[in-house]
């Protein structure tokens, strides 16, 4: 976790704590941390490329690069993606118009693709995931774009803190529990993505999320229930809880069998 | 690995089995059949994880 040392200095006459403080941060210099120094350092319209840049993708380059898109959609999307390139590059002299060219390059050009190609819009050529992820994209670059950017303190050197004591030790095994529950929910979502419909499809998708997550869940569970302080008649109740959950799932399972012999 | 806990283990494994046939046939939009089955899965889910707590303290 990276903290700014400002909040983590105490005072000079509580030394107990000051001590428990050096004890649990390591200092260490922003150098080392390149990239994030780098990302702190960015102006607010800079760090709104990032995101404008997703919706782009996302919303715009599909749309102009869609069969039979006239020639304008596709300058116009490549003048969008300038914009971003050059407001990230004219904030250091300019802010306030660096912010102009960014949002009202982007969404200027992105509205001239999309008038120009209308049919990329129509509910039969517009994925939903797309869709979906679309409206977070510029949902995301609003935010972004109107947000004050987040600035590390200016004198204050990065610090580390040390690794967090778990409260209890990973049991051996453990893992490959949660690892199989992990490959078993990826597993459920390759099925269904065939599905011409696109309610099916998402019905499908929401479905397989449910059940893999519950998948993933029961097995972190049977996991670490492995370990648990059992009461004295713990036998007994396992035995009992056994047998009803069993009969429960022998009844649905022969259930379904009548129901079929029967048709 | 006591008894109850392999147990458990092979109603997750059927119960994965049961989600996996059920959305199938969701997809196939045959909804009866993936009906059932999820059910069948909730059940074995459900079930093992029961099995696996049960007489735990707390």
């Amino acid at each position: 976790m990276v903290a700014a040392t400002d909040d983590l200095s105490d005072p000079p006459d509580s030394a107990p704590s000051s001590s428990r403080a050096s004890e649990a941060t390591v200092p260490i210099r922003a150098q080392s941390f390149a990239p994030l120094a780098r990302l702190g350092e960015l102006g607010s319209v800079a760090q709104a490329s990032v995101p404008g840049l997703y919706a782009w993708a996302v919303t715009v380059s599909p749309a102009a690069w869609s069969k039979g898109a006239p020639w304008v959609a596709k300058v116009a999307a490549i003048a969008g993606l300038l914009s971003l390139a050059g407001s990230a590059a004219l904030e250091a002299r300019s802010p306030r118009r660096a912010r102009a060219v960014s949002v009202w390059g982007l969404g200027l050009t992105s509205s001239i693709v999309w008038l120009a190609t209308p049919a990329s819009l129509a509910p039969t050529h517009l994925d939903a995931a797309r869709g979906i992820t679309g409206i977070v994209g510029w949902a995301l670059f609003a935010y972004a774009a109107a947000a004050p950017a987040l600035k590390r303190p200016a004198d204050s050197p990065l610090q580390l803190e040390a690794a967090l004591k778990p409260r209890a030790k990973t049991r051996r095994g453990d893992m490959i529990y949660v690892a199989a529950g992990a490959i078993v929910a990826f597993a459920l979502q390759l099925v269904g993505w065939r599905v011409l419909v696109p309610e099916r499809a998402l019905l499908v998708r929401l479905t397989t999320l449910a059940v893999g997550i519950a998948v993933l869940g029961a097995s972190t569970d049977v996991a670490l229930a492995r370990h648990a302080k059992r009461l004295p008649v713990a036998g007994r109740l396992r035995r009992r809880v056994f047998v009803t959950w069993t009969l429960a799932a022998a009844f649905v399972l022969l259930a379904g069998l009548l129901f079929w012999a029967v048709q | 690995m006591h008894a109850f806990d392999v147990i458990a283990v092979l109603m997750i494994i059927g119960a994965a089995a049961a989600f996996g046939v059920g959305a199938s046939a969701l997809a196939r939009a045959d909804d009866l059949v993936a009906a059932y089955w999820l059910v069948v899965g909730v059940v074995s889910v459900r079930g093992a994880v029961q099995i696996a707590r049960s007489g735990v303290r707390g």
